[in-house]
């Protein structure tokens, strides 16, 4: 469950108890850390609000303060010396509630998602939750819809490779480089931008790698038991130690498209053009993400990856020169 | 003066009031009885002030989804003086015959992980606690798969708020090309995530037809009116707008030559047919694909059509003339 902590808005207090009461008769008595990693809140924030649990009940007569029984309870000893939340009283809110609009869609669109995960995909359940989820939301969520992505030949082998747990050979052709042979202990499969990525550690270049699918080819699975499975996977595209910096400048507008390259707050924005820094093994590759710009992105330094991106875009150019006989 | 009663304290105690009643309260005997309207009454706030904020709190706990149903007058329905307002349990509780099991939530927690913007993050996660708090337990986490929606355009948002509560948007779209962006009015009925962006799939008012648009070309707000749509329009309206992709897919195809075993040649090569010379590679947005083709530079050749060609050309021209110092230049 999340653990980062934002400050809370009323309604997200609401929220949050119509569900806590549940969970808290359910399951009975309950520490404060666990309530408050369950909900995604610091152990401080929950105590708060379960102090003020107390506070709420059925209405009262005009002149009249409600009736004890009329409130909800706590198990004020519990809390206060063993940090236990456990409700001694409830006076509604028994029931969890039906699932928001905004709840279900977020789910659904999760779940076409990750119906392209071979783990989910030979669970079969897919569809039964789609319709659970449909069902059980107060309000018909809007549509949200992830196109399916196709899982081939190469997808395949890498995730049977993950499950089995045996490193994975395969050619791998980075972008101007020679196809190299690299066998891999798989540890995780990365979809994103809808591309699919294998994190692991690499037995050629002996540290962790990020290769992207489309560029392996011809995958099989070895023998090799994986050595590297319980090791941290590396932040997707962390920086290597060997990489090398690469200026350029964008309009602004444009800037967030960058936001998977830039760590955040390294950038200056002036007069409307941000310039920043990537991080690239190869200053030079930088060519292929300027040119995809469309001279929106200008590179500024290092010289030689400047002088590569415009002979890139030159020599693209040259394909369409006309014969000069046809002048 | 009262001590200040904080609004989530309000909020839930009306949700306890208002589920506690079978028959109704009226607003008179919410304002009156209610902890957090009856202390401001005590000391003194105005009925109609108290009145506005009640009206807020009903909307405020119907985006939270629950329920509030108002009982009218029943010889005038429009008649709201007399209303009285609870929540129907059977209307609030989650459905005692929906069932998760263990395997089901553990699917529902990875499909929960996916989105990376906080919004809708908290969104999801907090239906996955739903189902937690009925006392189930997930299977094992799905590991080593790590699936991510990133939906960081400005316009998602409150189209999705369109969408759910049926209202016409208005927004300023800007055609790649087009030197000033046009104003468009539509019923937006879909968000779909098409090779990686996000598309509102709706009627357009004004031409009173079906049209796509992408939301990275969104300028400015999205404008939610007050204009409602019948909300049938809705139905299966995902599904269409991912039929009309296709077909827009199917329509458009380039035709490329590639030099064997580039970067090109792997990434396009996945999604093309082969021709007579070079490659077949179907398309929905020309300038989407020139953006691509742009990047693999000398690798890939555009054959046709025209308007894709020079697409291209522009922009590897336009790549070439900033990266050109001004005392090499021509």
């Amino acid at each position: 469950m999340s653990t980062k902590s934002k400050p809370l808005l009323a309604a997200d207090r609401v929220r949050l108890y119509l569900t806590l009461v549940p969970y808290l008769l359910e399951h009975g008595q309950v520490s404060l850390e666990e309530a408050a990693a369950e909900f995604g809140v610091t152990p401080h924030e929950m105590r708060g609000m379960v102090e003020k649990l107390t506070v709420i009940g059925l209405p009262g007569e005009a002149g009249y303060w409600q009736q004890p029984q009329e409130m909800f309870d706590i198990n004020w000893d519990l809390l206060d010396l063993e940090d236990v939340i456990e409700i001694t009283n409830d006076v509604a809110l028994r029931r969890v509630p039906r699932f928001t609009a905004r709840e279900a869609a977020a789910l659904l669109a999760g779940l076409q998602m990750v119906a392209a995960v071979p783990a989910v995909s030979d669970s079969g359940l897919v569809a039964g939750l789609i319709s659970k989820l449909s069902r059980g939301a107060a309000d018909a969520p809007a549509d949200v819809v992830v196109a399916p992505s196709a899982v081939d030949e190469v997808r395949e082998a890498v995730a049977r490779g993950l499950h089995e747990g045996v490193a994975i050979a395969f050619t791998y052709q980075a972008p101007d480089a020679a196809p190299t042979t690299r066998t891999v202990d798989p540890m995780q499969i990365l979809i994103t931008n809808g591309q699919w990525y294998l994190q692991g550690w690499c037995h050629l270049r002996q540290a962790m790698r990020t290769f992207h699918l489309d560029r392996v080819s011809a995958p099989t699975l070895t023998e090799i038991p994986i050595t590297h499975g319980g090791d941290q996977v590396p932040e997707a595209f962390a920086g290597l130690d060997d990489e090398r910096a690469v200026t350029v400048r964008v309009a602004e507008r444009i800037a967030p498209l960058l936001s998977g390259f830039v760590p955040t707050g390294a950038a200056d924005v002036i007069g409307g053009s941000v310039t920043t820094q990537l991080h690239l093994a190869d200053p030079r590759g930088i060519k292929r993400l300027a040119a995809r710009f469309g001279g929106a992105m200008e590179v500024l330094e290092p010289g030689v990856a400047r002088s590569a991106t415009r002979d890139w875009a030159a020599s693209g150019l040259a394909l369409y020169r006309q014969p000069e006989a046809e002048v | 003066m009262a001590a200040r009663i904080p609004a989530e304290e309000r909020l839930t105690n009306l949700v306890v009031a208002l589920m506690a009643t079978e028959i109704g309260l009226t607003k008179q005997q919410i304002l009156d009885n209610v902890s957090g309207y009856r202390q401001r009454a005590e000391a003194g706030t105005r009925s109609d002030a108290l009145e506005k904020m009640f009206e807020r709190d009903k909307e405020e706990l119907r985006s939270l989804g629950v329920p509030i149903e108002t009982i009218g007058d029943a010889a005038d329905p429009n008649d709201l003086r007399e209303a009285r307002y609870r929540i129907p349990q059977a209307e609030y509780d989650l459905p005692s015959d929906i069932e998760f099991s263990p395997a089901e939530l553990a699917v529902l927690q990875l499909a929960g992980s996916v989105w990376s913007a906080e919004s809708v993050s908290g969104d999801a996660q907090s239906g996955v606690r739903k189902i937690r708090a009925l006392g189930i337990d997930g299977d094992e986490p799905i590991i080593g798969f790590a699936p991510r929606i990133t939906a960081r355009d400005a316009a998602f948002s409150p189209l999705q708020d369109a969408i759910e509560r049926c209202k016409v948007v208005a927004f300023e779209y800007l055609k790649p090309g087009e030197d000033a962006p046009r104003r468009r009015r539509i019923r937006p009925l879909a968000l779909v995530d098409y090779e990686a962006r996000w598309h509102v799939f709706g009627v357009d008012v004004d031409a009173e037809g079906d049209r796509t648009f992408l939301l990275s070309r969104i300028v400015g707000d999205v404008r939610v009116s007050s204009q409602s749509f019948d909300p049938a329009l809705r139905d299966g309206a995902g599904d269409r707008a991912l039929a009309g992709l296709a077909l827009v897919a199917s329509e458009n195809s380039a035709l490329l030559e590639i030099t064997p075993g580039t970067e090109a040649a792997l990434r396009l090569g996945r999604r093309a047919t082969s021709a007579a010379q070079g490659i077949n590679v179907p398309f929905v947005d020309l300038h989407i694909l020139a953006d691509e083709l742009a990047s693999y530079g000398p690798e890939v050749r555009v054959v046709e059509p025209a308007p894709l060609r020079e697409a291209v050309i522009s922009r590897l021209r336009a790549v070439v003339d900033i990266h050109t110092d001004v005392e090499e230049a021509k």
